[in-house]
């Protein structure tokens, strides 16, 4: 054995790892060999140095933080650690992850433009396809506006009465008569004769539709779309269907709302109101907060009637058409 | 050994595999300073060896119930520890880098103060040339000269064959010759 393959030996003949015919040649080498011997006194002295190392002692606390990591947590907290822990890194991340989320839907908001409106506007308005076209101002700031002047005697656009009628429209029960003031339509019969001559009659429509516009042309034509039998055989047919009556009704001239302290009175003492400036109530419809009572007004009486309004309570026109008809269609909410 | 293995007592192992909350902490306690140690020794930082020993212990419950008691529980706790200890500096998972001497101090604690610095500076030296070993021989040091386990326990740990685990412990212990050599009589 050289010194080479004796000193690959000598850490396993320290331990006394070598098999015995093995370690005999180690040990027969070393006997000849001082340099050998030398590095072998040099290894024993490093492994003692090794011995000298205290034994590492895990800390105080150690077994008690082993045990309670061992013990299955509850659900939630599982969940809690897998979502913020690390909290150096994830906390940071998901708010980066927040902040982007937000910024996104901003962004997407702001390049929406349909968002915006169903965020702004009511649902009634956008059941109206050619809604899409033509946006009115909201009827919320239409009110608002008026309520703010109701004296001034501005009058509103056409637009303005339009919207307010569509509102009217969602907050009626489908079988609820409304329009029944177009005379040959849908009024009674008793009621057809002096307003007859004087209301526009259903064929009549596309004429006047002309004058309000385009908003009101295209509304014209869905009147005429949807309930021609009913328009043209309305004298001979009195039990037309009251929804195609409804919607072949002309729009409303005119909004007004009055404040009152015995719906009851109000609406006997408005009764005779009408009576007296040569008008005619077309319907009546109580709900449990108001009542909204329509009626047809000759238009040269119609501002002594508005004027005698006052009696009955505080009163504003919450719309009313630039042009005034000869035969005024006001509808009445009594609150 | 250091320790009895009483942990391998039959009774002790079927209290294990069924789950026994006492004995995984008689367990702990029997094993917490040479799980510890090695990590410490291996990975030279004392709070990421607590975090290691401490998933070694986890990782050795969640094993238990297949245990089946081939090994000791000392060879296998020191194999899991071990293969923690390589995977993770193989895979450069160090937060924070070594601090040999906090440990070092901490372990010297407790004697006259010239005694302790004595040993402090041997500690360290002993400390810094066991970290500057390659991986694959300070885990055979380590495991032989320190925490005493025979070739036979050393290969079964690591996985290794025995004239393997004898050339590394060689080569090992050469490298520390030569660098402790001003502490040699």
């Amino acid at each position: 054995m050289n010194c080479h393959d004796a000193r690959e030996s000598l850490s396993a003949f320290l331990d006394e790892a070598l098999a015995p015919e093995e370690r005999q040649r180690v040990a027969l080498h070393l006997e000849g060999c001082p340099e050998c011997r030398r590095e072998l006194a040099r290894l024993e002295q490093t492994v003692a140095l090794l011995h000298r190392v205290e034994p590492a002692r895990a800390p105080v606390g150690f077994v008690d933080a082993v045990t309670a990591a061992a013990r299955p947590r509850p659900w939630y907290r599982r969940v809690a650690a897998a979502v913020f822990l690390p909290f150096s890194v994830k906390l940071p991340a998901e708010a980066t992850a927040l902040v982007m989320v937000a910024l996104l839907a901003v962004y997407v908001f702001e390049r929406t433009p349909t968002l915006q409106e169903s965020a702004r506007t009511q649902p009634a308005v956008r059941e109206i396809p050619r809604e899409n076209t033509v946006r009115p101002a909201p009827p919320t700031a239409l009110r608002d506006r008026l309520a703010r002047d109701p004296s001034s005697g501005e009058r509103p656009p056409e637009s303005k009465v339009r919207q307010f009628e569509k509102e009217q429209d969602r907050r009626e029960a489908p079988a609820a008569p409304r329009r029944d003031a177009t005379p040959p339509v849908a009024a009674p019969p008793a009621a057809t004769a002096p307003a007859a001559p004087a209301a526009p009659a259903p064929g009549a429509a596309p004429p006047a539709a002309k004058d309000e516009g385009a908003l009101e042309k295209g509304q014209a034509e869905n009147r005429q779309a949807t309930a021609p039998p009913a328009a043209e055989g309305s004298r001979g047919a009195p039990a037309a269907p009251r929804l195609a009556a409804k919607r072949a009704a002309p729009s409303a001239d005119a909004v007004t709302g009055i404040a009152v302290r015995d719906r009851d009175a109000a609406e006997r003492d408005l009764a005779e109101l009408i009576a007296r400036v040569g008008g005619r109530e077309t319907g009546r419809r109580r709900e449990q907060d108001a009542t909204i009572v329509e009626a047809v007004v000759p238009q040269p009486r119609y501002a002594e009637f508005t004027q005698s309004l006052a009696r009955l309570g505080a009163w504003r026109v919450e719309a009313e058409r630039p042009d005034l008809p000869a035969q005024v269609h006001v509808i009445l909410r009594l609150q | 050994m250091r320790e009895a293995e009483a942990g391998d007592a039959p009774r002790f192992l079927d209290r294990l595999r069924a789950g026994e909350t006492a004995a995984f902490e008689e367990l702990v306690i029997t094993y917490q300073h040479r799980v510890f140690g090695v990590a410490v020794r291996m990975l030279g930082n004392a709070a990421e060896a607590q975090e290691v020993a401490q998933e070694a212990f986890l990782r050795a419950h969640r094993a238990l119930a297949d245990f089946r008691g081939d090994a000791k529980l000392s060879t296998w706790l020191y194999a899991i520890t071990s293969r923690l200890c390589l995977n993770r500096l193989a895979k450069g998972e160090r937060r924070l880098r070594r601090q040999g001497e906090e440990t070092l101090l901490r372990l010297a604690g407790g004697e006259r103060p010239d005694v302790a610095v004595e040993r402090s500076e041997l500690e360290a030296a002993l400390q810094r040339a066991i970290a500057d070993l390659p991986e694959e021989r300070r885990i055979v040091v380590v495991l032989r000269d320190l925490e005493g386990l025979s070739y036979e326990e050393i290969a079964e740990v690591l996985d290794l064959e025995l004239g393997t685990v004898r050339s590394r412990l060689h080569r090992a212990r050469a490298d520390l010759k030569d660098k402790l050599e001003r502490f040699l009589p």
